[in-house]
């Protein structure tokens, strides 16, 4: 008896981690940043990877099918799966034309395995783009602008 | 015997508790190549090939979108669901393109995961190659070839990423800055 109650419970535990996720309704407010130049650090800091400074190799990212992210404003990034009905995630126009704008963003947030995702349903906002961060950083990567005088 | 008992069985269950939590190593047999990237760890694991939109919301069209959504890779060992953010290429490139071919179907992946807890980053992962069980590996470096095939009349010189029509409308319409022609401009000229 006890060793089948075991069993049971070592199968339920093994279990939990392939439960589909809940989502719930939220209103984010945040900047649309390329994902894998803020998480790797590969072009630098956190900072430096967003708004003017970064906005042409957004840009690049965004139509080379890196996932787009939205960096809120307290520092949480949600994985941008859809905007208003288009699931152009993979270098889709939408995410293209929002590249390092800042938005709100109202729909469902799903969470899994450390990783918020948001499918938005509504572009509450469009605030274009409002961080210029190019008179700290100049351009990121150094050659994303080129140089007029090659 | 029953305290025995009940001395295995709650370590156990303590254990089986903690393992979503703690991070596993992955590295055994990897062969990738360093980025040279503060967060990165070789990951080499056995995974099935899924639409992430799918799996989260049940909104599931034929093929994984046929392109058109992320992918990721639930992993065989533990059933965590990976994202691969980029693909092999230092290119501006992503990993779907390099996925969409195993839509649904087990396979191999060695790469880089990148687990940065000072920027949320967890389980976000670079692609290097992968095979399908007994096949021969293949890397994951296909984006570039793939939009050279889709635009073989595109203007200019240089990488893709100068050349490619949305991205140079994009900046033709707001600049290299996304504030218009004239931020461009005062910026260049005070830059350079």
């Amino acid at each position: 008896m006890k060793h089948r109650m075991l069993s049971a419970a070592v199968a339920a535990m093994m279990a939990t981690p392939v439960l589909a996720a809940e989502g719930e309704r939220v209103q984010i407010t945040g900047e649309m940043i390329d994902t894998w130049c803020y998480y790797s650090g590969v072009m630098g800091g956190p900072d430096a990877v967003q708004g003017t400074a970064h906005h042409t190799c957004a840009l690049w990212c965004s139509a080379g099918g890196i996932p787009v992210g939205l960096l809120a404003e307290d520092g949480t990034v949600y994985m941008v799966l859809k905007i208003e009905g288009d699931d152009g995630s993979a270098g889709g126009d939408t995410q293209l034309r929002l590249a390092s704008h800042t938005i709100t963003a109202d729909g469902m947030l799903y969470t899994r395995d450390g990783i918020n995702y948001i499918v938005v349903e509504d572009v509450v906002s469009d605030a274009g783009i409002t961080n210029p961060n190019h008179e700290d950083f100049g351009p990121v990567p150094g050659f994303a602008i080129p140089d007029p005088n090659q | 015997m029953r305290q025995l008992g009940q001395r295995i069985a709650a370590p156990l269950a303590a254990c089986l508790l903690a393992a979503p939590v703690a991070a596993q190593d992955f590295s055994e047999g990897s062969e990738a190549k360093s980025w040279n990237l503060a967060a990165e760890q070789p990951a080499r694991f056995e995974a099935r090939v899924v639409d992430i939109l799918c799996e989260l919301t049940g909104d599931c069209p034929e093929n994984c979108g046929d392109g058109r959504r992320q992918l990721g890779l639930e992993r065989s060992a533990d059933g965590v669901l990976v994202y691969p953010n980029k693909n092999a290429q230092p290119a501006f490139t992503g990993a779907v393109v390099e996925l969409l071919p195993y839509c649904g179907r087990e396979v191999e992946v060695d790469g880089l995961m990148i687990d940065d807890p000072d920027l949320g980053a967890r389980n976000i992962y670079l692609v290097q190659r992968i095979r399908e069980a007994g096949g021969d590996w293949v890397k994951a470096d296909r984006w570039t070839g793939e939009w050279a095939e889709a635009h073989p009349d595109a203007p200019g010189k240089g990488p893709w990423f100068r050349r490619d029509p949305r991205i140079r409308a994009e900046i033709e319409a707001h600049g290299y800055l996304g504030l218009g022609e004239e931020a461009d401009a005062a910026f260049i000229e005070d830059w350079f």
